[in-house]
């Protein structure tokens, strides 16, 4: 165990001075110059000596050696200065990517927007193409089933010619009696107000039976076929039509052969 | 507080500009201890530079109560200079050299730039050998009395006895350096 006595003694002060004690001799040697001042005045005696002897042995270093020193402290020191300044870099790349892509975004959803009223302008002309087309599909077979009955070779044509209430009228009728069917063309019937409707008649045995309403809208118009009908007759009759012809009303007849 | 308290305190809280006032005042000193000890000036700036560096990276290890800051920073130049000659690979350069002859011739003299100059050649040959072997050449004094073919006991008393003359000769630098840590306290 070190004593006062024996530092002194063996000239410990001085190992400790030049660094050639170990660890634990070291710690030992210090704990006793916490506590002992003389001690501890004349380890600092020693270490000005040593420090002494150093200046007047000192040797000027080449001026290389400080310029690199503190080139490479600053430069480390400043090590983290570069990393800020790249997220700051990074920083401004991601907020000039966010702008682009809001500037984007922005310009995308008015795009997005037009196309959008576009389709459904697109849409609305389309649905009512296919209106017309459907309109024109029904037209044309109505049309067909028209001229398919009219040029039937069974089928008779009547010519119902008004009479003195209404002179100009005139109605086309084919019968189709194999088939059982009557189309008639209004083309030639004057238009009536709106409180009043055309409805012909078959005269069965003396017995005048409803055919329909006669609709002035459609040019070919088939109307219900009656069996055993002796003649057409049409009649004006109030709106939507009557459940007995008004004879007073008759406009025309004809006489089926 | 001392200024050179002030100074330390700086440097370790990492003031660039006290690690440039420190190295002016101690870099020379220490240049002197290291350039002896390896005798070759490139490895000395290295050695004189990296010590530094660990100087600056290291100086929270330093404490006022252990001793003086001087003390401090040549252990760690004797330490990484002992290192660097203890090296393989510095002893098989050396040793491959082909103009090895050459060298030597001038190691010498670089060796002769490098003698004690000043105060200490007052002293008496062997007290200022034994100086010189562990402090400008890094020897342990188990290694120098070897060195010197004395016992362990008269090589220590020959490290004291050069130590008390040169109290002498440096007389008016102690006592500079006293008022100083009069100073500290």
């Amino acid at each position: 165990m070190m004593d006062k006595t024996y530092i002194l003694e063996q000239g410990i002060l001085e190992l400790y001075v030049l660094g050639e004690l170990n660890d634990s001799e070291q710690q030992q040697v210090e704990d006793i110059l916490y506590q002992n001042p003389e001690l501890k005045a004349e380890l600092e005696r020693i270490e000005m000596k040593f420090e002494a002897l150093a200046f007047e042995q000192a040797i000027e270093a080449p001026k290389s050696v400080k310029n690199e020193l503190m080139y490479q402290v600053s430069n480390k020191a400043s090590k983290t200065i570069p990393l800020k300044q790249n997220n700051k870099r990074y920083l401004g790349i991601a907020a000039s990517i966010s702008a682009l892509l809001l500037i984007g975004s922005v310009y995308f959803y008015s795009e997005w927007n037009t196309a959008k009223q576009q389709l459904k302008l697109v849409e609305d002309q389309n649905s009512e193409l296919n209106n017309k087309i459907d309109n024109l599909a029904k037209d044309l077979n109505t049309t067909k089933s028209v001229l398919a009955s009219i040029n039937n070779p069974n089928t008779e044509k009547y010519i119902l010619k008004g009479n003195e209430l209404m002179p100009d009228a005139k109605v086309i009728s084919y019968v189709n009696f194999a088939e059982k069917s009557v189309v008639i063309n209004t083309e030639y019937l004057p238009e009536l107000d709106e409180e009043h409707d055309y409805q012909m008649w078959a005269d069965v045995k003396g017995e005048m039976i409803d055919m329909g309403i006669i609709d002035t809208n459609q040019v070919m118009l088939a109307m219900n076929y009656i069996e055993n009908s002796e003649s057409l007759n049409i009649t004006i009759e109030p709106a939507g039509g009557n459940d007995h012809p008004t004879v007073s009303q008759l406009i025309t007849n004809v006489y089926l052969k | 507080m001392s200024d050179e308290k002030a100074l330390i305190l700086k440097l370790q809280s990492q003031d660039e500009t006290a690690l440039s006032l420190v190295y002016d005042k101690y870099s020379a000193a220490l240049y002197g201890v290291i350039i002896r000890m390896c005798k070759d000036e490139d490895a000395a700036k290295n050695l004189l530079q990296d010590t530094f560096m660990t100087i600056w990276e290291k100086s929270d290890g330093y404490d006022f109560e252990k001793g003086r800051f001087y003390t401090w920073a040549y252990r760690i130049a004797k330490n990484k200079t002992l290192n660097f000659l203890r090296k393989p690979n510095h002893l098989i350069q050396i040793e491959d050299l082909s103009v090895y002859k050459d060298k030597t011739e001038d190691v010498t003299n670089t060796i002769d730039e490098f003698k004690l100059k000043g105060n200490i050649k007052r002293l008496e040959p062997h007290h200022q050998r034994a100086i010189e072997l562990v402090y400008f050449n890094g020897l342990t004094h188990r290694e120098a009395h070897e060195e010197m073919n004395v016992p362990l006991g008269t090589f220590k008393s020959y490290i004291r006895q050069a130590l008390k003359q040169l109290q002498e000769s440096y007389i008016k630098i102690i006592s500079f350096l006293m008022i100083l840590i009069e100073g500290l306290r």
